[in-house]
């Protein structure tokens, strides 16, 4: 394979005296979807953190276009253009629908005309959004919220989405809108990192997956290899 | 806890107290008291009368305007940080002692000196919030409230080493004085202060809803890490709205050196009084500072009226305890920091 986007290798992480990640190797390719599958505490939220910078490595690297972005910290690894919609969405409760996603643009300049054109393109992608720009987010069902903040994440003009639990919650329509608008997203040329807990979904939006359990990667291959593997039918389709 | 300060010439049982009675029950210097001369004519108003009620509240609100501009930055570090900023009076006290020299040694009248006592202070927030508080932050309240409290007597003590405890005033070359505006005396220079503790508070107001600074500040108070994966620099903009709490006191004490006699024992008045405001009107948001701020104003003057000045304060604390069991929330309470 090419020389990937975005790359990890050995990365070690955990909280306090407990480790959660034992050297994890992953990449994402220029304009891939690759979703990270696994069981509830197999790690896949904290390697997203440590990623992200919000929880700081013990071990190993985490790389974009070749440079180390181990310890640059969540700012730094976010002007590196790695955006990160955290799980729950963690939107800004009491401010608008716009506000939050002028927030995804903070380090970006204000006046910048660039930012007022994709905060209209985003609200072109989620019409629902457009309908309620002015409401606090709070006010929204989860769906939307769910739009408002990947919308969030888009507004850094990243060239790597990670989202943590796309359909969690969330009723099976909203999840269509979701999954057709990240397709959206990617064919415009952002590669995704995509954890998610409903396998189906995951593997039929993802080109390639990785299988997280207990901090190891213990799988990976193209979505169809993944589908078809026995271990993955049982453990988590619930078909053998 | 001392008589209020700002309960004297608020109704007819303050009349029976002479001009020079003693603000904040400390004795003023013989002719000391000019600031206050702006009082002398409604200390003469007969008994209850609709109108003599109308110049309480008046006075009332007088005093809450400037209630607010001192618990607004308390409410804002209260409600980001989750930090209860015992320092916060003695920030308003060095406010006033900065407005206090620069009067005396260069005649600038405090409606001036809240931009040198407001960027002094800022100064001093933002390098005690990323110096000190900044390392302790994620420690439970206790801990950064027990910091800021030892910090407090630091520089209460150092206050009261450099300027010892006399109570000063500022006495303006040329006074307003009062206006008759409707029957009703209104002290202009009081008037002012108030106006501009208002303005200041709306200011911040606008600069939280507005500015890139103050939707940072907005968003850290509401989500820290999700603050944080927007590229915000949460430590910074901690420090920033420490600063910004500190500002808001310095200016506020820069104001009220025109209204109080200044003393370092005043500081634990003020903390008092930015307390009682925040919970009065409902924690973390500006508007429950301003409501908090007019009725604590109103609610002290009314109890001098009638149950006497000494007393203006005890009610409000006793108003803030039946509050605290009947609302909670206080009267503008609401999640969040708009």
């Amino acid at each position: 394979m090419a020389e990937a986007l975005f790359s990890v290798a050995g990365l070690e992480s955990g909280y306090g005296d407990i480790q959660v990640l034992w050297g994890v190797d992953l990449d994402v390719g220029h304009g891939e979807i690759v979703c990270l599958i696994g069981s509830n505490g197999a790690g896949k939220t904290t390697l997203l953190r440590t990623i992200s910078g919000l929880l700081p490595a013990r071990a190993g690297t985490v790389r974009m276009d070749g440079a180390d972005i181990t310890r640059a910290g969540p700012k730094g690894v976010l002007a590196t253009g790695i955006a990160h919609v955290p799980e729950g969405r963690r939107l800004f409760r009491t401010m608008s629908v716009t506000d939050n996603l002028l927030m995804g643009a903070y380090l970006r300049r204000r006046a910048d005309p660039a930012v007022a054109a994709d905060l209209e393109r985003v609200m072109t992608m989620f019409p629902r959004l457009a309908e309620r720009r002015n409401q606090d987010a709070a006010t929204l069902s989860g769906g939307e919220q769910q739009m408002c903040a990947i919308g969030r994440g888009i507004m850094s003009r990243p060239r790597l989405l990670i989202i943590d639990e796309l359909s969690l919650g969330l009723a099976p329509k909203a999840v269509d809108v979701l999954s057709e608008s990240l397709k959206e997203i990617n064919t415009q040329g952002v590669s995704v990192l995509l954890v998610e807990q409903d396998v189906m979904i995951a593997l039929d939006l993802a080109d390639r997956g990785y299988v997280l359990d207990r901090g190891r990667v213990t799988l990976f291959g193209t979505a169809a290899e993944l589908g078809a593997a026995p271990q993955v039918r049982e453990a988590y389709i619930g078909v053998a | 806890m001392k008589g209020s300060p700002l309960a004297q010439g608020v109704g007819h049982r303050a009349g029976r107290a002479s001009l020079t009675r003693p603000l904040c029950g400390h004795p003023l210097p013989e002719g000391e008291g000019s600031d206050a001369a702006s009082n002398r004519s409604f200390l003469v108003l007969p008994g209850p009368t609709p109108m003599l009620y109308a110049q309480i509240l008046l006075n009332g609100l007088l005093l809450g305007g400037l209630y607010a501009c001192i618990a607004v930055g308390f409410s804002l570090v209260w409600g980001v940080l989750n930090v209860i900023n015992i320092l916060h009076g003695s920030f308003v006290v060095l406010g006033s002692y900065i407005a206090y020299f620069a009067h005396v040694h260069w005649g600038l009248h405090p409606f001036l000196s809240i931009f040198l006592s407001g960027g002094v202070l800022f100064v001093v927030g933002y390098a005690v919030q990323r110096g000190v508080i900044n390392r302790v932050i994620a420690a439970p309240v206790l801990t950064t409230l027990v910091l800021t409290f030892g910090l407090d007597l630091i520089v209460n003590n150092g206050m009261l080493l450099a300027f010892t405890a006399d109570y000063r005033t500022v006495r303006l070359e040329h006074p307003l004085g009062s206006q008759i505006i409707g029957g009703l005396v209104v002290p202009l220079d009081r008037l002012a202060a108030m106006g501009l503790a208002v303005a200041l508070t709306v200011l911040l107001f606008f600069t939280l809803a507005r500015s890139k600074i103050g939707r940072a500040i907005v968003a850290v108070r509401m989500d820290a890490q999700a603050a944080a994966l927007m590229g915000v620099d949460v430590p910074r903009i901690y420090a920033v709205t420490f600063g910004i709490g500190a500002l808001m006191a310095g200016a506020a004490g820069s104001l009220l050196s025109l209204v109080f006699p200044i003393s370092p024992l005043n500081g634990t008045e003020f903390l008092g009084i930015a307390f009682v405001v925040c919970v009065l009107g409902g924690l973390g948001s500006i508007s429950g500072a301003i409501v908090g701020g007019f009725a604590l104003g109103a609610i002290q003057s009314f109890g001098a009226l009638w149950i006497g000045p000494e007393h203006g304060l005890t009610i409000a604390f006793a108003l803030l305890l039946l509050l605290l069991v009947v609302k909670p929330t206080g009267i503008m309470g609401r999640k969040g920091y708009e």
